[in-house]
């Protein structure tokens, strides 16, 4: 409980330093890392990997539009409603999460273990600086662009996918998916995907600095918990979020009384 | 202990430390001299190191850094002291996801000064001090070096630094006699570029 208590608080404090610390980004070395960053979190995610999610997302339709014996309008609501604005953020969320999050989570504790950080502090090189800001903001920018490239491909999927599924021909879905589709679709998956980057860079960050001992075996210990936090965190956010914004939970299972 | 020397005003001093109890090691190191000071054990050594490069003391040292005691001292005060101090020491490694290039020129990039040609003209005359081909030295991560090659990246960071004081941690370490031979050119080396300033050497008494 303890434990719990202060991780909550370190973590929001990291945060808060970071988010403070955003300038920095100017020094051509963090922008490197920043750069760095946002290179192995986005563009080698963007090949296999993101391919497969969005196939799942793809999937997702087809099942669903059987199962409920869609007609155009469901099958739009759906892509919108569950692809679009869901399981496109969810999906690249996932995948940072298992790429790059267990990645910086070990990278760092091995530098804090190796007394790699110690060097860096004795050369007057800022922790956050260096090492937090370029990750936070590198998987914020990776998230969002990895979130809009799933969205496109599942949504397109599922536009192509459809009419094999239903009697409907991809003009007249396309047509009416420009229909229901508002901008404020495009800011909530955008704010969603940068809230997620933000809470997994900032949850690894802050588990790869503080270790449980200062050994190797510490190293698993810290991705297990990096990696198991970032998925409850991005949960409670979707969970949380989707609420404030639309007054929903769980797909609409759960709706606001207020 | 070898650099035990007579007192001195402490403002001709760039180093004066000691340590209370049996371990008890007055040093006392002159402004542009080069000492040699070894310790009876490594715990002391790497007391008196942390002490110097962090500009702080535990309650039983005592340590002035350029005349001016560190205990009390600000945290603006404290950085501007450890700005004039580096070290070659396994305290201060190389980061292992960095080439040696990266490394070397990381402190200066990320503070502005030196502007990154002086650090590259630097490093290239380092190299060639020591007899290495740049082109694929510089693009090597730390584990593909040998330690020789990491001794030598390191002091070429230490030297774009360019610290009024350098501490220079238990050089021969791991090396080879030949290899010795050659790092023993970095006093000459730290002289060239920096006369006044003040290199000292740390190591551990042989039995």
């Amino acid at each position: 409980m303890l434990r719990a208590v202060r991780e909550i608080e370190g973590g929001i404090r990291l945060s808060l330093n970071a988010a403070g610390r955003l300038p920095v980004l100017r020094k051509p070395p963090v922008l490197e890392s920043f750069l760095r960053q946002v290179y192995f979190t986005g563009v080698t995610a963007s090949t296999g990997v993101v391919l497969r999610a969005s196939l799942l997302g793809v999937l997702i339709i087809a099942i669903t539009m059987d199962v409920l014996d869609a007609d155009v309008d469901l099958a739009v609501k759906i892509l919108l409603l569950v692809v679009f604005r869901e399981v496109g953020p969810l999906a690249a969320a996932v995948v940072v999460i298992l790429r790059s999050g267990t990645a910086m989570s070990a990278e760092m504790a091995m530098m804090r273990i190796s007394g790699q950080t110690r060097a860096l502090r004795y050369l007057n090189i800022n922790l956050y600086d260096y090492l937090v800001v370029p990750r936070i903001a590198g998987v914020m920018v990776a998230t969002t662009a990895l979130t809009f490239y799933i969205q496109f491909l599942a949504v397109a999927g599922g536009l192509l996918l459809s009419p094999f599924i239903i009697e409907a021909s991809f003009m007249e879905l396309a047509s009416r998916l420009f229909d229901l589709f508002t901008p404020v679709d495009f800011y909530y998956s955008t704010i969603k995907a940068l809230l997620f980057g933000f809470a997994i860079a900032a949850c690894c960050c802050y588990h790869g600095l503080n270790p449980p001992d200062l050994t190797q075996n510490a190293v698993p210990k810290v991705v297990t918990r990096a990696v198991t936090q970032c998925a409850m965190l991005v949960l409670t956010i979707n969970a949380v979020f989707a609420y404030i914004v639309f007054g929903i939970l769980f797909f609409g299972l759960v709706k606001a009384t207020v | 202990m070898s650099a035990q020397l007579a007192p001195r005003p402490s403002a001709q001093l760039a180093l004066s430390y000691s340590r209370r109890g049996e371990r008890g090691l007055p040093i006392a190191v002159p402004l542009g001299s080069v000492q040699r000071i070894e310790f009876p054990d490594a715990e002391s050594k790497s007391a008196f190191v942390t002490a110097v490069l962090k500009a702080r003391c535990e309650p039983d040292e005592e340590l002035e850094l350029f005349g001016q005691p560190v205990r009390g001292l600000s945290g603006k005060a404290r950085q501007k002291l450890r700005a004039r101090v580096g070290a070659l020491s396994p305290i201060i490694g190389l980061i292992s996801n960095l080439n040696a290039w990266e490394n070397i020129s990381l402190p200066a990039a990320y503070h502005g000064k030196p502007p990154l040609d002086v650090v590259a003209t630097i490093t290239g005359e380092v190299l060639d001090a020591f007899g290495i081909e740049p082109r694929s030295f510089l693009v090597r991560v730390p584990d593909e070096l040998g330690k020789l090659e990491r001794k030598i990246a390191a002091f070429a960071r230490l030297l774009v630094a360019g610290p009024e004081l350098a501490i220079i941690e238990s050089l021969n370490d791991g090396l080879s006699r030949a290899e010795c031979a050659r790092v023993a050119g970095f006093e000459r080396e730290y002289r060239r570029r920096h006369p006044a300033g003040t290199l000292v050497f740390v190591d551990l008494r042989e039995e």
